[in-house]
């Protein structure tokens, strides 16, 4: 994905409404500060599952940033309960969620995407991974199944974390 | 806001007389077509001026993570000793500062802090009680992280090798628990 910026990129941004869901504060502050870089509109934060909950509910946010452990609740949790919801019941159950971890391996992202998880981000974070994993989160139709108990991304489909070094301009 | 939905043929939505499937596939705009509609051009681009942004963004912040980075370093070697002596609060709290490491430090321009870290958070996330009465693999580690913040120009052969003999310690430590047990 490479060419000129449209003009419609930065009022999207402007538009766009993220929750951040991380139990570092250190953690927050950077995802903050790098979505204002983006010029997200509004950022809301909250520091585990339960509290995402909360704010998932109380907020609508377009998109949800979020951390994999956490105590009380993981992220893993918290998505679970977000795909699980029916319609009605929860906010915007069809929200494109995207998972920062430091767990990297096979099993940790097939159970994340198993819960729902949209899209997984390695940790240690780039700016280059999260500014693409934002734009594809906007950009692209969202395409779900919804079965008894379940509203979210396909459970069968291919979820890779996204590789730390690729880099998204070239 | 009213969502454009189709359902697949798969879904049979169309015929009344076919009982509804038990998986539905929907597609839903994307955010993009749902906050702008027309004006939406697809595909959307990466702007480098934003990416380059957030790369000063993250210069901004080092400076401030740094001093967090040498509390934080500095705690570990206060709560250590408690931790191995079964104290669980300062247990729960190392693992918090490491577990907080490993998220960060790589992103802040310390990446192999980030891997002593996330090999300490590994071998925390599987051990036993009994484990932490030894300490040995834990003191180590953390006198790795203290290091490679005291020396961030140091060899990094000595430290990448530094790093294996620690990944050997925690591949061990995990074989030796499982015979045990």
């Amino acid at each position: 994905m490479s060419g000129a910026p449209t003009g419609a990129d930065a009022e999207l941004f402007r538009k766009l409404k993220v929750l951040v869901v991380d139990d570092s504060a250190e953690m927050r502050r950077l995802l903050k500060a790098l979505l204002e870089s983006m010029h997200v509109g509004e950022i809301i934060e909250a520091r585990d599952g339960a509290k995402g909950l909360d704010a998932f509910a109380a907020h609508r946010p377009d998109i949800i940033v979020t951390d994999g452990a956490m105590q009380p609740m993981d992220g893993y949790e918290m998505t679970r309960r977000i795909r699980a919801a029916t319609a009605g019941e929860s906010a915007n159950p069809d929200v494109p969620i995207l998972m920062i971890s430091g767990h990297v391996g096979r099993e940790n992202v097939v159970h994340a995407r198993d819960q729902g998880v949209t899209d997984y981000l390695p940790k240690p974070l780039s700016a280059s991974v999260l500014y693409e994993a934002i734009v594809a989160a906007v950009s692209k139709p969202i395409h779900f199944v919804e079965k008894a108990g379940y509203r979210g991304p396909s459970p069968k489909r291919t979820l890779e974390a996204r590789r730390p070094d690729a880099d998204p301009l070239s | 806001m009213i969502e454009r939905r189709s359902t697949s043929r798969l879904a049979g939505a169309a015929d009344e007389n076919i009982s509804p499937p038990d998986v539905r596939f929907v597609r839903v705009p994307s955010i993009a077509e749902r906050k702008l509609g027309a004006d939406y051009v697809a595909p959307m681009r990466l702007d480098p001026r934003v990416l380059d942004q957030m790369q000063a963004t993250i210069k901004s912040l080092e400076s401030r993570y740094a001093e967090a980075l040498k509390a934080q370093a500095a705690m570990l070697r206060v709560l250590v000793e408690p931790a191995c002596k079964g104290d669980a609060e300062a247990r729960g709290r190392i693992y918090s500062i490491v577990h907080d490491m490993r998220g960060l430090a790589g992103t802040f321009g310390h990446p192999m802090l980030g891997r002593f870290a996330d090999s300490l958070c590994g071998y925390l996330e599987q051990s036993e009680i009994v484990e932490w009465k030894e300490g040995a693999v834990i003191r180590f580690h953390i006198d790795a992280i203290y290091d490679a913040l005291e020396n961030p120009a140091a060899d990094p052969t000595i430290t990448m090798e530094t790093l294996n003999a620690l990944e050997r310690l925690v591949t061990t430590a995990a074989r030796s628990r499982r015979r045990i047990g």
